[in-house]
């Protein structure tokens, strides 16, 4: 009885943060999910979609009754196994990425009330009504001001304490679990993003409810070096805005150059059109090394670790803004400003000054004092050509490279005057720098490169957070009915096999009439690459929410807006109710919106957060070869498994025998796999015929582009019936059917999981 | 003395790392014994040449040598096609690791599953997490090989960091003939 009590007690506090009497819509029937809530959920995905494990190392070193060996069936002295050590390691990795996003959003959350007040409403304009999807189907509280906001994070903040707690020794034993957990961490990573980037938009005014936001400048030379320049690098665009407001109301807004790197110069642009983007992170370290920027303000999130020793070689100043990373730097936040501006200048000395209205006064003072030293010169080729003599091609710096390559190679063409090659490896450059710390004769290899990189510049569209619900509306139905062929969305890092992959798959998705998304560094190298008419994707595409759109929602942050869009189409076009109904949106975005995530250059752990919960909602997500390396997908085998699925209208389970979406995580070892895997994993089982054809005209006719002809090989299981297969095809493929003996099936009138699996939710819930 | 990757990212923490084995004789053994070996063949074939020969067409050779069945992975598809050769599956490299995990999978033929896997041309980063998966959840049932110019600590038998190309083509001209005479 005790415990049914105390339960009760919670439920009534859980209603009371959600505010349940505010009756906008029925709460459903998880508010504010913990650990157990969704787990039958999951352990519905992860029958189908089984997790795959590449395990990092034989043995287990996480605590002192190790190191323990693992291999061939082994358990370590806690009793743990190797499938679940491995999920166990992908948990932590999950919570590293949500709780980067979960305190970045605390962060800026109490900048903002700070500055406005928790009263502050949320409005983000006449065209978004449903502002905070993620955060009302998995809360259930409609947010109406920051500190509704406050309320989130602190439910974020509990759950991951509870999932943190969890990977301590000795606690959970299976792999299963860990899996349901890091989906769980996935999720909240979703509602921590959606928390940081709506208070952001309300609190610095950033575009919403606008879809056509304006172009600006990204490229290294897009920077003005004849100005003071200050660099931001990071995600947390609190002190970076303020920046902005200080030169604006000092008059030096002209005088001083702004420029960003990774999210913040995404976040910066949104602010002040003014500010240029560097580029992403991989050109971070490359960017430091030009000495370009006199004072680098660093805030939070996929930073360089060594940034005052890179920055003393070059005579650049450091101002590290936020307590995540200080540097041992002194903190003189309680300084005045005078002695920090003397002492930076003139010792050369680099601070953490937490105070952003501080840091920004200092960065915009220092960088006017030291700009007229700064070196303005750039090594000529022939220097270049010079010192490239001194490498041999020995290879160590091949053995160090992330993306594999030799630059040796590059180098030593270059030491005989042709550049080429190395232009070419730039474009492979993740920039991590191991090549010239490795290098026995000391070249200078990212001064040689400054040399042979392209001096380009390009557009790209200010990011715009959340899709309209005026959008959702045009879009619903034929994105659900197949007859716009799929969402793309091409999110996260810049750990790419080749930073034009991402340009080249956007173009091709685009020019299909696939709606394609983008955040935070993909958005960047999207727009990185020129047409033969000089355009950018971003100057040859609308930016609309449409069919044949490339719309830039935003930095890593909005990603949020992208899981947000998904709900949105369940919410707004289908009707289905969202507050704290999480089971019901995710049933409907995994059978009907044909939706697919590429994380091409995933690197950081928030990457393997962020596509984590993109999985619990029923969202399929492709890796690029070398952004695997969480080394934990979700994979089906189609032939094999079970595709069972309940007909809500028939109210019987049958078997759709078609593996829609194929896998959940998924990698693709070239650019060209993953143009064919792309639109594969948009297919749903929902498709109407004329959907369904479309969807294959693609599949088939990216398969003929990239795979060298004939028909791909699992092309059967996605037909169903004659109608489906495509106009332009239909010879070649009945030809092709009748070899193998295909037999039509029925389509699925209304295809869900739900009634599959023990659940709360009933089966009333998914018919709308 | 262990040996270190080539490619620093595929250093392995363990205990269990796969045997050099740098003659080529010991390799076709291992081969010609396997009941249902199968080549696992990777994009970077068509991009990889020895002395102008592409190292498909090496893979190819090995294959036919010993009767082997092959995977295409990635667009390999495509370049088999152009060389006239129809290969016996086509997977991804993550997929057909996916499917050898499986005790009872019927192999590609249906005749069973494999007992030993070869692999050759897939980027190493992502070939060596496949053999770390077939390492701890396949050893019950198959081993792994690589035909790689470099060290794979997760395969079972492996060639040695062959500092010149030269080497690795001596050895996989070598490798081809002793297939052959023992086919």
């Amino acid at each position: 009885m005790a415990e049914v009590k105390a339960l009760t007690k919670k439920e009534e506090e859980i209603r009371r943060l959600i505010k349940a009497e505010i009756p906008w819509e029925r709460v459903g029937p998880t508010p504010m999910p913990e650990i157990p809530d969704l787990r039958p959920w999951d352990m519905r995905l992860l029958k189908t979609y089984k997790p795959w494990y590449a395990p990092f190392c034989d043995l287990c070193c996480l605590c002192t009754y190790g190191k323990c060996d693992l291999t061939e069936n082994r358990r370590g002295a806690c009793g743990l196994n190797i499938e679940t050590q491995q999920a166990r390691l992908i948990l932590l990795a999950c919570l590293m990425g949500c709780s980067a996003h979960a305190a970045h959003a605390g962060h800026i959350l109490e900048h903002l009330i700070e500055k406005h007040g928790p009263d502050k409403r949320i409005n983000l304009g006449t065209f978004i009504e449903v502002e905070a999807p993620n955060i009302r189907t998995v809360t259930g509280l409609k947010p109406e001001t920051l500190g509704d906001l406050k309320t989130v994070i602190e439910y974020v903040y509990k759950e991951i304490t509870h999932l943190l707690d969890s990977t301590n020794s000795g606690q959970e034993g299976s792999y299963l679990d860990y899996e349901s957990k890091a989906l769980h961490a996935g999720m909240l990573d979703h509602v921590a993003m959606e928390v940081a980037d709506i208070a952001q938009i309300v609190g610095f005014n950033f575009p919403t409810s606008v879809a056509d936001t304006p172009l600006v400048d990204m490229g290294w030379n897009s920077v003005d070096k004849s100005k003071p320049v200050i660099l931001l690098v990071g995600h947390n665009p609190a002190t970076s805005c303020t920046l902005i407001d200080y030169l604006r109301e000092n008059g030096l807004y002209d005088k001083i150059e702004v420029a960003g790197i990774c999210c913040t110069a995404l976040e910066t642009t949104r602010y002040s059109d003014r500010a240029k983007i560097v580029g992403p992170l991989s050109r971070q370290l490359f960017f430091i090394r030009t000495g370009i920027a006199d004072v680098i303000l660093t805030d939070e999130q996929c930073i360089r670790t060594d940034m005052p020793i890179e920055a003393d070689k070059v005579g650049s100043r450091v101002i590290a803004c936020v307590d995540k990373v200080m540097y041992g730097l002194d903190d003189a936040t309680d300084w005045g400003t005078e002695e920090i501006v003397k002492q930076m200048v003139e010792e050369k000395k680099h601070f953490a000054i937490l105070d952003t209205h501080k840091a920004a006064e200092v960065a915009a003072k220092v960088a006017l004092e030291i700009a007229p030293q700064r070196r303005k010169e750039w090594l000529t080729e022939e220097e270049a050509m010079e010192t490239a003599k001194k490498c041999t091609n020995c290879g160590m710096c091949e053995m160090v490279c992330p993306n594999l390559f030799s630059i040796g190679d590059g180098i030593t063409e270059g030491a005989k005057g042709n550049f080429d090659l190395i232009r070419q490896q730039f474009n492979l450059c993740i920039g991590c720098g191991k090549c010239e710390q490795e290098c026995p004769n000391h070249v200078p290899i990212f001064k040689i490169m400054q040399v042979a990189a392209s001096k380009e510049t390009w557009k790209i569209r200010a990011g715009r957070g959340a899709i309209m619900d005026t959008e959702i509306r045009n879009v619903g139905a034929p994105i659900t009915l197949g007859t716009i062929p799929g969402v793309v969305a091409f999110v996260g890092c810049s750990n790419y096999p080749d930073i034009e992959d991402v340009a080249d798959m956007v173009d091709e998705f685009a020019r299909r009439k696939y709606i394609v998304v983008l955040t935070g560094c993909a958005a960047m190298v999207a727009g990185m690459k020129k047409d033969k008419d000089g355009k950018t994707v971003y100057e040859k595409y609308p930016p609309d929410f449409d069919a044949g759109g490339v719309v830039n929602v935003g930095s890593c942050v909005a990603n949020s807006h992208i899981t947000g869009a998904a709900i949105k189409i369940a919410n707004i076009f289908a009707a289905l109710p969202l507050r704290a109904n999480y089971e019901v949106m995710a049933d409907y975005v995994l059978n009907r919106v044909g939706a697919c995530g590429v994380a091409w250059g995933a690197m950081s752990q928030k990457a393997a957060a962020i596509g984590t919960g993109c999985n619990r909602l029923g969202v399929p997500v492709i890796l690029g070869p070398h952004s695997s390396k969480y080394r934990r997908l979700y994979l089906s085998r189609k032939e094999e498994d079970d595709w069972r699925v309940m007909d809500a209208r028939k109210r019987e389970i049958v078997d759709s025998g078609e593996p829609s979406p194929e896998h959940l995580a998924y990698v693709c070892e070239t650019k060209e796999k993953a143009m064919v895997m792309i639109p594969k994993l948009c297919i749903r089982k929902n498709d109407t015929p004329q959907g369904r054809a479309i969807k294959l005209n693609h599949y088939i006719s990216l398969y003929k582009k990239y795979m060298g002809g004939g028909l791909p090989e699992d092309l059967h299981l996605f037909i169903r019936r004659d109608p489906d297969i495509p106009l332009v095809y239909k010879k070649e493929v009945r030809e092709h059917l009748k070899q193998i003996g295909w037999k039509p099936k029925e389509p699925v009138g209304l295809p869900t999981l739900i009634g599959t699996y023990p659940s709360k939710v009933p089966l009333d819930a998914v018919i709308h | 003395m262990a040996v270190i990757p080539f490619h620093r990212v595929n250093v392995m923490t363990g205990i269990k790392a796969a045997r050099v084995i740098e003659d080529p004789s010991q390799y076709a053994d291992f081969i010609q014994k396997a009941k249902r070996p199968l080549l696992v063949l990777g994009p970077l074939l068509s991009q990889w040449s020895l002395d102008g020969k592409l190292l498909i067409e090496y893979a190819l050779e090995i294959a036919k040598a010993a009767n082997i069945p092959i995977c295409a992975t990635a667009q390999v598809k495509g370049k088999l096609t152009e060389l006239g050769v129809k290969p016996d599956s086509v997977y991804d490299a993550v997929e057909i690791v996916n499917a050898l995990k499986d005790p009872d999978w019927r192999g590609v033929r249906k005749e069973g599953n494999h007992d030993l896997v070869l692999f050759f041309g897939i980027r190493s980063d992502l070939e060596e997490q496949c053999l770390s998966v077939l390492k701890h959840f396949a050893f019950t049932h198959l081993k792994t090989m690589t035909f790689d110019k470099y060290y794979f600590p997760n395969a079972n038998y492996s060639l040695p960091n062959f500092r010149k190309d030269k080497q690795w083509k001596a050895f996989l001209e070598s490798l081809i003939d002793d297939l052959k005479k023992g086919g």
